[in-house]
């Protein structure tokens, strides 16, 4: 299709990252690379450009050549935007060059409105997810588009009237007018303040760019044969060359974030699905060796037939980072020299922390249990008061702060403290926040009486798994040639200490 | 003025008289001849160059609260834009948990600041949070002005975090957005007589 301002992304010849952006060029990289993904195309950074050169007036010629975007995505679909019987819904997304702050946020399931949702409740057999879909919707582009601040809503009707009264603009109806719209705000969010303070700070020309990639969603709720999952290209906590993630049928993506279902294991897919599971696993594995990186892939299957939706770098432990980079060395992948630039000092340290001693810990008596909030073993008396906990501390004795909760005026105790146990609140809580930044291990959520139970005794705080141990236990600290990859690393580091050596070969 | 500035102390519980010319915007002169009643009678407590609130000052404080702050409690459009505020504060927490911790492979773990995508990801997030919190701060600062210097304060810590000085998004050690937010938070708490819910 590609006209003067849109390009259709799964052409052969996938144009400059400059003039689609770095997101729409990763789609159409893993679209070159055979690999499925939903059909989309992209509003280049021309049009951008020409938006502002028109004092922000629309290009001429960007609005036919949308609607035939859109004529494109719904033949290859078959489905209709606005339609009112399998309706297409899309995402819209900024993308510029060089990713940045500043810029929009993804609007998700573009395109529905009242109709749509009727569409959409029938395709699905849900009305609940059909005006589920349609609040959702309504609440990223109140807060996205025309940037609202909505309270929590139980509908889009009453959301749409509240972001209606905050900021006096209405969420349009029909579906061209939102797709105008959120392609209207990408490209001024390329200006925002924040893009162009960062970009002041970075050295980066004032007027970059965005483009803006408009890709049909597709739906792992739609029926049985449906689903939608994430996958690791290797096993992302100890780095094992395993395929490693989890899959869950007749869902959405916001099913898996949101918590309400437990997904399962990658496996049920390949029992259902077994030639999509061999397809699932063929493209980690060419999406790892073109990345030369472990990869984190999003996956959809819709009514049987696979679609990758997002393939990067993946995030790792400590020992799956250790892991992956002697092994990536030891396929080829990568030289020995890389594998030292991709292992950070921090990464050694939390391998080599010290941890209980397991044949001691297993006997001892655990006296109370909360969320582990930030890793690692620490043992003193338990005190709630914070003049307490540095008057402890300046005498050379370790204290453990208990607290109902904690709040800034704390931070000193905590600062104090060789660990922190409080009775209230999750992994958000300030006190998870301050333990973390501290690097202290820190409990949290205990339950109510927990600091009349331990005050004024001795304590070992295990924050990997959220247990306080009577007394003291004893630890031991891991060694460096103890260890099967780092020992590997170390040798290669033409003799220098492996610490120096990985400082030398950082980036 | 001695009661605004032992409110400041109290927000810090331990300060020195730099940081708490930074935070409350006042001058170093003033804030000293306002805590000096405060040091004569023991409120304060005043040693290494450090200002400390002594639990009487914390008794007082507490003492007077319903009084000065009895207008503002009574403010309903202010508790209105409290509760709209109390949502981006949600927000606020779990983004700087998932600045400190990586979900990986379902299991926490600490973030390294390896994974710079991950970290430009959640920056993004923060900027955008940033705006909207301005935008909400301002609305408080129009029933109470003085507010308006926290949104100030955080522009401050999301300008040096974005320049790269990644310590200012959540160290305890600096004025980082982290702390700026959760002495505002503490400031709105005492103000509008309400609890911390975590």
């Amino acid at each position: 299709m590609n006209g003067k301002w849109t390009h259709w992304l799964a052409d052969a010849a996938a144009p400059a990252r400059a003039q689609i952006g770095g997101k729409a060029w990763s789609l159409a990289q893993m679209a070159a690379l055979g690999l499925n993904v939903p059909p989309a195309f992209v509003v280049t950074t021309a049009a951008c450009t020409a938006w502002f050169e028109g004092g922000r007036a629309w290009p001429e010629g960007l609005e036919q050549e949308l609607a035939d975007g859109i004529a494109l995505l719904e033949r290859a679909t078959g489905r209709s935007f606005g339609g009112s019987e399998r309706a297409l819904l899309v995402s819209v997304r900024s993308g510029a060059a060089i990713s940045m702050p500043g810029m929009m946020d993804t609007v998700l399931n573009l395109g529905i409105n009242d109709e749509a949702e009727r569409a959409l409740a029938s395709e699905s057999g849900s009305a609940g997810f059909a005006a589920d879909t349609h609040r959702r919707f309504c609440e990223l582009y109140g807060r996205i588009v025309l940037k609202a601040t909505p309270m929590e809503h139980a509908n889009a009707e009453t959301l749409r009237a509240a972001v209606l009264a905050e900021v006096g603009e209405a969420i349009p109806r029909q579906p061209v007018e939102q797709l105008k719209r959120a392609v209207m705000a990408v490209f001024d969010s390329s200006r925002s303040r924040r893009a162009l303070t960062y970009r002041k700070h970075q050295g980066l020309p004032a007027d970059l760019p965005t483009a803006v990639t408009i890709q049909a969603m597709v739906f792992g709720n739609l029926d049985g044969d449906s689903g939608t999952g994430v996958m690791f290209s290797r096993n992302p906590l100890s780095g094992e060359r395993l395929p490693y993630g989890e899959y869950l049928p007749h869902a959405q993506g916001e099913d898996v974030v949101s918590g309400t279902r437990t997904p399962e294991p990658l496996d049920s897919l390949r029992r259902q699905f077994p030639q999509l599971h061999a397809q699932l696993l063929a493209g980690a594995e060419t999406l790892e060796r073109a990345e030369r990186d472990m990869q984190d892939i999003e996956f959809t299957v819709e009514r049987g037939r696979l679609y990758f939706l997002q393939s990067r770098s993946a995030k790792r432990s400590p020992e799956a980072a250790i892991r992956t980079a002697v092994d990536f060395a030891d396929e080829g992948l990568i030289t020995r020299a890389q594998a030292l630039s991709r292992v950070k000092a921090e990464q050694i340290d939390a391998v080599l922390r010290p941890r209980l001693v397991e044949t001691q810990a297993r006997d001892a008596l655990v006296l109370a249990r909360g969320e582990p909030a930030s890793p690692g073993i620490a043992a003193g008396l338990v005190v709630d008061d914070c003049d307490h906990c540095e008057r402890l501390e300046l005498s050379g004795q370790p204290a453990v702060l208990c607290r109902a909760t904690t709040s800034p005026e704390d931070v000193h105790g905590m600062i104090a403290s060789a660990a922190v146990i409080t009775e209230q609140g999750g992994s958000t809580s300030h006190a998870a926040v301050v333990g973390r930044q501290l690097g202290k291990p820190c409990v949290v959520g205990c339950g109510d009486g927990t600091l009349a139970l331990l005050r004024g005794r001795m304590v070992t705080v295990d924050g990997d798994r959220g247990l306080i141990y009577d007394g003291l236990l004893a630890t031991e600290i891991p060694s460096e040639t103890d260890h099967p990859w780092l020992a590997r690393l170390a040798a290669w580091t033409e003799g220098r200490p492996l610490r120096a050596a990985l400082a030398a070969a950082q980036p | 003025m001695s009661f605004d500035a032992l409110h400041l102390l109290a927000l810090r519980r331990k300060a020195d008289l730099a940081s708490l010319v930074q935070a409350g915007g006042i001058d170093g002169a003033v804030l000293e001849a306002a805590l000096a009643p405060a040091i004569a009678d023991g409120r304060v407590i005043q040693a290494r160059g450090l200002y400390v609130l002594a639990p009487a000052g914390a008794a007082w404080l507490q003492s007077q609260y319903p009084q000065v702050f009895a207008a503002t409690r009574a403010d309903s459009v202010l508790a209105a834009e409290y509760q709209r505020f109390e949502l981006i504060n949600r927000e606020l927490k779990t983004l700087i948990t998932q600045w400190q911790t990586l979900e990986v492979g379902g299991k926490p773990v600490l973030n390294d600041h390896s994974n710079a995508d991950h970290d430009a990801r959640i920056l993004d997030r923060l900027a955008a949070l940033h705006e909207r919190a301005e935008a909400q701060i301002a609305c408080m600062a129009a029933r109470l002005p003085r507010l308006g210097r926290y949104a100030l304060r955080l522009s401050e810590a999301l300008d040096r975090a974005e320049a790269g000085e990644l310590d200012w998004v959540s160290s305890i050690r600096c004025d980082s957005y982290h702390t700026v937010w959760f002495e505002m938070h503490e400031d709105l708490l005492r103000l509008l007589d309400k609890r911390r819910e975590e």
